[in-house]
């Protein structure tokens, strides 16, 4: 475990999230504290409503933690303590979305929504191969100015995970990425994200499914909005 | 930037943008069209006030100003002013040629004694001359006037009692002679030569005995000319030039509306009723009115035969139905403002002084592009003048009236002198324009709306786009975007719409007037094809096709039953001139308004854009990834 004791990658620490619900505060995260370490891959497990999207959301800067209590830290520095242009800036460098939707732009062709990180943060320049190399790798070349309503789900998926992927980020944020697809399909996705993961990708995948949380290095639970660690896997997964 | 595929995407794969810019269109098309005509409108009258009296007005009604000759040198001196000429204005009564019979009807006119050349030199009057030649539906009657004329003109009273008896047995059968011949001079020449050739036709023998044999020997060369040739052949009946006279007698140029036997017909076109036999310049009219004496008192009213010499049209409905012009100096006599010697009282071989002629008004034209008000300071400068010079040249006589003395005199520019027919239209003009702006809200809440729709739309696109980074001006810079494209396309479409709907308007006009059958047979057409494909697709159990349908078909439907229902009524005549005092309805744009009003469709295409931008920005991500 000595390799752990630098600072990790990505951090969250005791996170408080409520929702108000009309008059009724909803407390969805009640000090959640989790670590993602350089190359593992964390699995977030949780029923239904357990909090892991809302999780994954602040992990991603695309939400803030209730004020005070609890911060996100990337690379050691609490990514809230950055101002608006940062966080817009870690959401589009440093972190890349999936979605159990697949949220692909329906006006936009495959390839133009898998380029359309790149145009976000960097204007007119954009790594147009690095795009084309992604959607190759996953088997897209063929598919480049469809819409995304002529593919497949986990043709979707797929190019929604080019799209995370494009500007090179560190981490992968995914949320329930099979959620949406049958066995087979999803099957091909987890594979594709444990390829990827090989080749250096640090990756938190949130998922209520027991089964697929298999691949990742490590498995945390969520439950009544805290995390608890499962050791058994921790250990034996993380040994490369 | 992303911003520019978004817009260009979210612009070309959706039907509500099309919609954006249709209201946008409409709106800026409905803006320009109203408020052109207005423009126009008001431009016209504003035109005709200028073509009709020139740029400034030196009137003194009733009484006229004497020595005017010695004004106009005087004005002609300025630099400013190009011309200048006299008028003698006066009311009186118009006997026309028409009915047929004894009984003519009257007309109450508004005379203008000119001198052609010089009034020619001040407004446009050579160009409104109505009537360049003989029309082809008139030439057959000329052709009558030239045959029977010479003839009609050599009958003495016996002649003519013998004639009508003949032409109009059952009248006149039971009459003295003296009364046929009381009738028979009611009469105009055209309608003697009609009765002189009826009885011709009908009863050669009787005219054998009425006529001399010379008289005979003329109707026969008149005939064999009628048999070589059904049209008048050039006839010296119109003057070449701006003459108001014919055969040495002075004549009347007459308003085209002055006379009932005109009228306008669908096409805008001047046509003669009853096939052209009522073309005033083949007649005589007897011009009435009452002179005044230098107390102010009215003296015994005087009459003059005079002939029709041509007609006139000014474009401007109420001149155009009231004027008649005749030459300066018969105004002049007529109105006892000609130049005349005064004699002694006792010996009226004495002349104790000279009454100089007089002019009612003076009208003047300035360089093009000058200040009339500016140059109407000038003239009223020049005026004084000219008072000073004639009370020191002419002590003993009637001097000029006096500004700010003689209070009937006024020396006003040609927007003062037609203050109370412009004023109006100003203020129409004004409430139109605040009543337009009322169109631009509703076009802002229109884009508004549809903006609304189309961020409520796109809110899940906006929750992916902030977590892959965009921010929230980046956001709100695609609907801008979006706003501005549909603002300027919308203003550029309506403009194109507002000027094609603007230049024909008066043929849309006549359509109005004279739907055209065509169109309604292919609305009808196209209403068919409709409701057979809405039945057709009726089958397939949707919904959407059968209500597009219905209401295609009924909307359709409703436009073929208008077309037919106004061809059944006669057409509607919405801009008709004797309402809008114009004969066609202004069809140019007004440039400065038009572009202004796509700056304004711009700029609230932007706000109704921005508002909803905005708001779209300002959603928490997390919740627009939640929409679905
Ligand atoms: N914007 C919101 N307002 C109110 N409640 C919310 C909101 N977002 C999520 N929740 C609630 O928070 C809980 C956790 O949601 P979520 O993080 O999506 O759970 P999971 O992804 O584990 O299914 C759920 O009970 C959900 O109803
Ligand atoms: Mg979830």
């Amino acid at each position: 475990m000595s390799e752990f004791t630098n600072t990790p990658l990505l951090e969250a620490d005791s996170l408080h999230k409520t929702y108000q619900m009309g008059a009724v505060n909803v407390p969805v995260l009640r000090g959640s504290s989790m670590q993602l370490h350089q190359g593992e891959w964390v699995t977030v497990l949780g029923s239904s409503g357990s909090g892991k999207s809302t999780l994954l959301h602040l992990l991603g800067g695309l939400d803030t933690p209730d004020p005070g209590c609890g911060e996100v830290r990337y690379m050691g520095k609490s990514i809230s303590s950055h101002g608006r242009r940062s966080r817009n800036r870690y959401r589009n460098r440093e972190v890349g979305f999936v979605f159990q939707f697949y949220h692909l732009l329906p006006e936009l062709t495959v390839i133009e929504n898998a380029l359309l990180p790149g145009l976000v943060g960097s204007g007119i320049r954009t790594d147009r191969q690095r795009a084309l190399e992604l959607l190759e790798a996953f088997g897209l070349n063929h598919r480049l100015n469809h819409r995304p309503r002529e593919l497949s789900g986990g043709e979707r998926q797929r190019v929604a995970i080019a799209r995370a992927l494009v500007n090179r980020p560190k981490v992968l944020l995914a949320d329930e990425p099979t959620g949406n697809l049958d066995e087979q399909t999803g099957q091909e996705i987890l594979d594709l994200l444990r390829k990827e993961h090989q080749a250096g990708l640090s990756i938190v995948m949130v998922t209520h499914d027991q089964k697929i949380a298999a691949l990742a290095d490590r498995v945390v639970v969520l439950n009544r909005g805290q995390v608890e660690e499962t050791v058994s896997q921790a250990s034996s997964a993380f040994s490369y | 930037m992303y911003q520019f595929l978004l817009t260009s995407r979210y612009l070309t794969s959706r039907i509500i943008p099309v919609l954006a810019v249709a209201a946008v269109a409409l709106c800026v098309a409905l803006v320009i069209i109203v408020v052109s005509v207005m423009t126009g409108f008001l431009d016209m009258v504003r035109d005709s006030g200028r073509t009709l009296m020139g740029d400034v007005v030196i009137s003194y009604p009733v009484t006229g100003i004497p020595y005017y000759e010695d004004l106009m040198l005087e004005l002609d001196e300025l630099p400013e002013v190009v011309a200048s000429a006299p008028l003698v204005e006066t009311i009186g009564v118009l006997r026309m040629p028409y009915p047929r019979g004894a009984t003519k009807e009257p007309k109450m006119v508004q005379i203008w004694g000119i001198d052609p050349a010089r009034f020619d030199k001040v407004t446009a009057y050579e160009d409104t001359l109505m009537w360049p030649e003989v029309p082809d539906a008139a030439s057959y009657h000329v052709l009558r006037d030239e045959q029977y004329g010479p003839v009609v003109e050599t009958l003495d009273d016996a002649q003519r009692i013998a004639i009508l008896r003949a032409s109009l047995s059952n009248t006149t059968e039971v009459s003295t002679d003296s009364q046929v011949l009381d009738l028979g001079s009611a009469l105009t020449g055209p309608e003697w030569n009609e009765h002189l050739r009826y009885v011709l036709l009908t009863n050669t023998g009787v005219l054998r005995d009425i006529l001399e044999p010379d008289q005979i020997d003329a109707l026969q060369r008149a005939i064999s000319v009628e048999q070589q040739r059904d049209t008048a052949e050039n006839t010296d009946l119109l003057p070449t030039s701006m003459a108001m006279e014919r055969n040495g007698t002075p004549g009347i140029v007459s308003g085209i509306h002055v006379s009932d036997a005109n009228y306008r017909d669908r096409q805008g076109q001047y046509q003669i009723r009853a096939d052209g036999f009522w073309w005033l310049p083949r007649f005589e009219g007897a011009l009435t009115t009452v002179p005044v004496d230098a107390s102010g008192g009215t003296l015994e009213p005087e009459t003059m035969i005079m002939p029709f010499i041509n007609e006139f049209s000014s474009g401007v409905y109420s001149v155009d139905e009231i004027r008649v012009m005749i030459p300066i100096h018969v105004a002049q006599q007529m109105m006892h403002l000609d130049e005349a010697e005064i004699v002694d009282e006792f010996d009226p071989l004495k002349v104790v002084a000279t009454e100089p002629a007089r002019a009612t008004m003076v009208i003047v034209r300035g360089q093009d592009g000058i200040d009339v008000n500016q140059l109407r300071d000038k003239v009223s400068q020049a005026y004084q003048r000219f008072t000073s010079r004639m009370a020191e040249a002419h002590p003993d006589s009637p001097q000029p009236p006096i500004e700010g003395v003689n209070l009937g005199l006024n020396i006003l520019t040609w927007e003062e002198q037609n203050a109370a027919f412009i004023g109006p239209v100003e203020k129409e003009r004004a409430l139109m324009r605040t009543l337009f702006s009322i169109v631009y809200i509703v076009c802002a809440a229109l884009v508004l709306a549809i903006f609304w729709a189309i961020v409520y739309e796109k809110t899940r696109d906006i929750g992916i786009l902030r977590s892959i980074g965009a921010s929230r001006p980046g956001i709100v810079w695609i609907f801008l975007l979006y706003g501005l494209v549909v603002g300027v396309i919308g203003a550029f479409i309506g403009l194109l719409l507002g000027w094609l709907v603007t230049r024909n308007v008066n043929s849309i006009h006549d359509m109005l007037a004279e739907p055209p059958l065509w169109l309604g047979w292919s609305f009808a057409a196209v209403t068919l094809l409709i409701l057979l494909w809405t039945i057709i697709r009726s089958f397939s159990g949707r919904i959407l096709p059968v209500v597009l349908g219905v209401m295609g078909t009924c909307i359709l439907g409703a436009m073929t039953g208008l077309i037919f229902f106004l061809d059944a009524q006669g057409g509607v005549v919405i801009w008709d001139p004797a309402v809008y005092y114009f004969t066609e309805v202004p069809n140019n744009i007004d440039w400065p308004n038009a572009i202004t009003t796509m700056i304004g469709a711009v700029i609230f295409s932007l706000v109704g854009a921005a508002i909803p931008a905005a708001r779209a920005a300002d959603i928490d991500p997390v919740k627009a990834l939640r929409y679905e």
